[in-house]
């Protein structure tokens, strides 16, 4: 249990956040992608959040606080299955024999939400990297 | 305990407190982090009641001279631990995720402004220290 620690847990948050991100822009980027190497049309990614314990030798010792001192990782990334969008469009190369093509079922609005969601939790997380640096920092005044 | 904290117990106090806010600080990380992780319960570390027990002069004390007694306020300032509670999302609503986060912001700044007062006490502290040691110079 350190100062460092802190800077452990909020790293781990801005690492998922920008996972997260990551997956938002792929999402927004084949918005409207009919094929993919699997088949089929593009299916929205999201991203499932898990927590990790962090300072394992606390652990050991069995120290009360250290239970409570959770980062966070991504789980896994997960396919939305939900069904495509179906829009007339004969003359697409994928269109199927009535002439609908299939596209992704990505919605740009909640994309955009998440994104911002995001966004906000990321500077959350650097807020409290300053606030332990500062901490640190004031420390090494002692005595000064 | 080191020679100077057994010179002022004040200083003993601070040291204590400065260790405790750095918990905080990182219970308080901690939550921020899973600010959007599905069905977290956030947790709040509490100390400052065990504190003031620890530096109010009672003369009530319950005492365990039992095997099966255990401590209900801790003895000395150095033993205090702090306990930690966790309050789960009561909504039901969404992912279950409990973390307030402006909650937890304001809880994040008003921890480390506590840490910095008590971080200028000790400062004073050692200053005075200096002061006597260098004969008033």
């Amino acid at each position: 249990m350190d100062l460092f620690t802190t800077f452990d847990i909020a790293s781990s948050a801005m690492r998922a956040q920008r996972t997260r991100l990551n997956t938002i822009s792929s999402n927004l980027a084949n918005v409207e992608t009919t094929s993919t190497p699997e088949g089929g049309p593009y299916k929205r990614k999201s991203t499932y959040f898990q927590t990790i314990p962090m300072a394992f030798e606390d652990r050991l010792q069995n120290s009360i606080a250290s239970k409570a001192l959770q980062g966070v990782k991504v789980k896994e990334i997960l396919e939305d299955d939900s069904e495509p969008q179906k829009v007339y469009n004969p003359s697409h190369p994928d269109a199927d024999e009535f002439g609908y093509i299939s596209l992704p079922n990505i919605s740009v609005l909640k994309e955009i939400v998440d994104m911002s969601s995001a966004v906000r939790s990321y500077e959350a997380n650097t807020t409290v990297i300053k606030s332990a640096k500062r901490m640190a920092l004031k420390a090494l005044e002692i005595g000064r | 305990m080191s020679i100077l904290t057994q010179l002022d117990g004040a200083m003993n106090l601070l040291h204590k407190v400065l260790d405790l806010r750095t918990t905080n600080q990182q219970v308080i990380a901690s939550n921020i982090a899973n600010a959007d992780t599905p069905g977290y319960a956030p947790a709040s570390f509490q100390f400052e009641k065990q504190l003031r027990n620890a530096v109010s002069e009672v003369d009530i004390r319950p005492v365990t001279n039992q095997p099966g007694h255990f401590a209900i306020t801790p003895d000395s300032i150095n033993q205090i631990k702090g306990e930690i509670t966790r309050s789960p999302d009561k909504t039901r609503i969404g992912d279950q995720n409990g973390v307030k986060l402006d909650q937890e912001m304001i809880n994040l700044s008003e921890n480390q402004i506590l840490y910095e007062a008590a971080m200028t006490m000790l400062n004073k502290k050692l200053a005075l220290l200096k002061y006597s040691a260098n004969d008033g110079k």
